[in-house]
């Protein structure tokens, strides 16, 4: 039996060396371009830019990656491909250009004035490049962000306000339903300050109560939300977050309103004599 | 006689009423606000898109207007290929690259520019000056105020940067022609636009365009003509003012959802806010519909009583939450736009009439289901019940 393998290898050697075709560049393909196109890893594929007219050249694909959950990049949502620099560049109508280097540090590149410096350093040069810090960066890139942010807050602001103003109304219907019956409290001695703080109470527990549901539902929602999201854009991306601040947020919120209508709704019964309460 | 009791009832309980009045003008407000965004980016879009009568472009196979780098090559054969298409009334070539402004021996910031044929351009209304010859550009407002620039001025641009000397390669002199306004630049954008040759010139890209725009002649409709322009160039992407519309509306979508999610949102509110005072209003007057009913008024009538109050309230709350949803639409346009890149002419809320007109015809409608369950349930206890419910 070792006989027989060792012969095919010793032929092998003992003929003259074929020139190999050289070996296909590697690229790595993204998880859902993978999955929609059916690319395994050892699979051809052939690229081409489209700026450019240079023809389409076979890669091996080498691996499959999932990409990272950016969220600058979800309304786009593109499919990605991964290819070494000097592959890439040979496709394109423009070598040796890049669009951006990303360096790291000696010694913990974390220091901010560091970074900063190295930026100046870097920015005079090279004259016409510019050089962001990552926060400066993460700053930079982030301005969609804190434009949909600013949008939330006054739609916030929007609906803080209609709730707000159903709070009171229903503390207004409540205390005008029940206004016999404080009347003939206060006729039996009961003082406003006591009716006052009734009523501001019963406010609060009920925006109290109203913002566990809400916070519940709020909880309910965002699951939704994610769970909607990650399959409408394929990604592990969080689009709806609750965090505690949030709930307190939302509580803190609750409990003035709750005693803002409370005050409101006390005020139109404790100044009005307790015999003129039980009038209709 | 019956809706009108039912109308003094609101008037006789003043402070609840209005403040219903008020919950439901808010909520009526999100919901108008709600309905102008979830269309209004994507109409405003269409509507700058095709601008001038060019509501077509024709695009490197596979990405939207300057979605890339990609080119049109033998644009000049190309734009051939297009004229000859039945139906076409003009083409419009466009070539988008970055030039530098020159100030002394340094460079100053990049300036979008674009090569056009300035017989047939789409992308500004000319505000002082005229066309562009060769040689000449034309600048927008805000480049203009911010280097002094108007007809006569020189601008001198440069293509290429030497990044350790940080001076220009090479210095073009070009002279101003004229200020425009540019239609799809942000706010601020510093832009201007030259001859197409001269761009191509500059940017080494010779019979290159990055898109063309086509107008339709009179008659023809976008997607018919879009459908031509496939079948004659299939190397190359079409799309008509409609595609357009939709591919921005697919990128858009979070807006279009949020906008759904918080209009139903203030139409539960609203529903809520007019059940409630319904609600409360016939429980008061739960005696009052009892001696009705025993006088012989139908039960029907009774019901519409109690629903006109419901209609009432949500109809008067809409009136009231147009204008305060007009205010804060602008309002919240303008922190809308802010978005980088977002060309200053769009908005994001546009006032669609016969959106806004079925948005709060469902906020009336809201009212008057809102007030049909108690209206239902006050005329349907048992009338002996009723009374001597009343009585104790």
């Amino acid at each position: 039996m070792p006989t027989i393998l060792a012969l095919p290898l010793l032929l092998a050697l003992a003929q003259p060396a074929a020139p190999l075709p050289p070996p296909l560049p590697g690229l790595l393909v993204e998880r859902r371009l993978a999955e929609r196109a059916g690319l395994g890893v050892g699979d051809t594929l052939y690229v081409r830019a489209l700026a450019g007219a240079a023809a389409a050249r076979p890669f091996v694909v080498e691996g499959v990656f999932e990409r990272e959950a950016d969220p600058n990049r979800i309304s786009r949502n593109e499919l990605e491909v991964r290819l070494h620099l000097p592959d890439l560049e040979a496709l394109r109508p423009t070598p040796d250009r890049v669009d951006r280097f990303a360096v790291v540090l000696a010694d913990g590149g974390g220091d901010a004035p560091r970074a900063a410096a190295f930026a100046r350093w870097v920015e005079q040069l090279a004259f016409g490049t510019r050089a962001y810090g990552s926060a400066e960066l993460a700053e930079g890139a982030s301005t969609t962000f804190k434009v949909v942010s600013r949008f939330h807050r006054a739609i916030g602001l929007v609906t803080v306000l209609a709730a707000g103003i159903f709070l009171l109304c229903v503390m207004i219907i409540r205390v005008d339903e029940r206004r016999r019956d404080l009347g003939m409290l206060r006729l039996l001695g009961v003082g406003r300050g006591s009716v006052f703080r009734a009523i501001v109470l019963e406010a609060v527990a009920i925006a109290t109560l109203g913002s566990a549901a809400g916070a519940g539902l709020g909880i309910g929602v965002a699951r939704l939300v994610n769970l909607y999201y990650a399959r409408v854009y394929d990604t592990t991306l969080r689009f709806a977050l609750l965090t505690p601040r949030i709930v307190l947020l939302a509580a803190l919120l609750g409990l003035v309103l709750g005693v803002a209508a409370g005050v409101l709704a006390a005020l139109r019964v404790v100044h009005v004599p307790p015999q003129r309460l039980g009038e209709r | 006689m019956i809706v009108s009791t039912s109308l003094r009832g609101l008037l006789r309980r003043r402070s609840r009423s209005a403040l219903a009045l008020a919950g439901i003008a808010v909520s009526a407000a999100l919901l108008l606000d709600m309905t102008m965004l979830a269309s209004g980016l994507t109409q405003s879009f269409g509507e700058l898109t095709a601008a001038q009568g060019y509501a077509l472009r024709v695009t490197p196979k596979g990405t939207l207007p300057f979605d890339s780098e990609a080119g049109i090559r033998a644009a000049a054969a190309v734009a051939g290929r297009l004229r000859r298409v039945e139906g076409v009334r003009a083409v419009a070539p466009v070539l988008g690259a970055q030039l530098y402004a020159v100030r002394g021996d340094s460079v100053g910031e990049p300036l979008f520019t674009v090569g056009v044929d300035p017989a047939a351009q789409m992308l500004y209304l000319l505000v002082e000056g005229r066309e562009p010859r060769a040689g000449e550009v034309v600048v927008s407002q805000p480049l203009a105020q911010a280097y002094g620039l108007g007809p006569g001025s020189v601008l001198p641009l440069a293509t290429e940067l030497d990044l350790s000397l940080g001076r220009p390669r090479q210095s073009h002199p070009a002279r101003v022609s004229g200020v425009g306004d540019f239609l799809y630049d942000f706010a601020g954008q510093r832009s201007l636009a030259a001859p197409l040759a001269d761009v191509q010139r500059l940017t080494r890209r010779p019979d290159q365009v990055s898109l063309f725009a086509v107008a339709a002649a009179p008659g023809v409709g976008d997607d018919v003509l879009a459908r031509r322009l496939e079948r004659a160039l299939p190397e190359l992407s079409v799309y008509s003012t409609r595609e357009l519309m939709r591919a921005m509306d697919q990128r858009l979508l979070y807006f279009r959802q949020l906008a759904t999610i918080l209009g139903s949102v203030a139409l539960v509110v609203c529903a809520l806010l007019v059940a409630t005072i319904v609600t409360i209003g016939v429980r008061e007057r739960f005696g009052e519909l009892a001696t009705l009913r025993a006088l012989g008024v139908a039960r029907r009538r009774l019901l519409l009583g109690v629903m006109a109050e419901g209609v009432a309230l949500a109809g008067v709350g809409c009136l009231l939450g147009l204008p305060f949803g007009l205010w804060m639409a602008e309002r919240l346009d303008r922190i809308l736009l802010s978005f980088p890149g977002i060309p200053a002419k769009l908005s994001f809320f546009v006032f669609n009439p016969p959106r806004v007109a079925f948005a709060l015809a469902v906020v009336i409608v809201t009212g008057a289901l809102a007030g049909l369950l108690p209206g239902w349930q006050a005329v349907r206890t048992p009338l002996g019940r009723a009374l001597r419910e009343e009585a104790e």
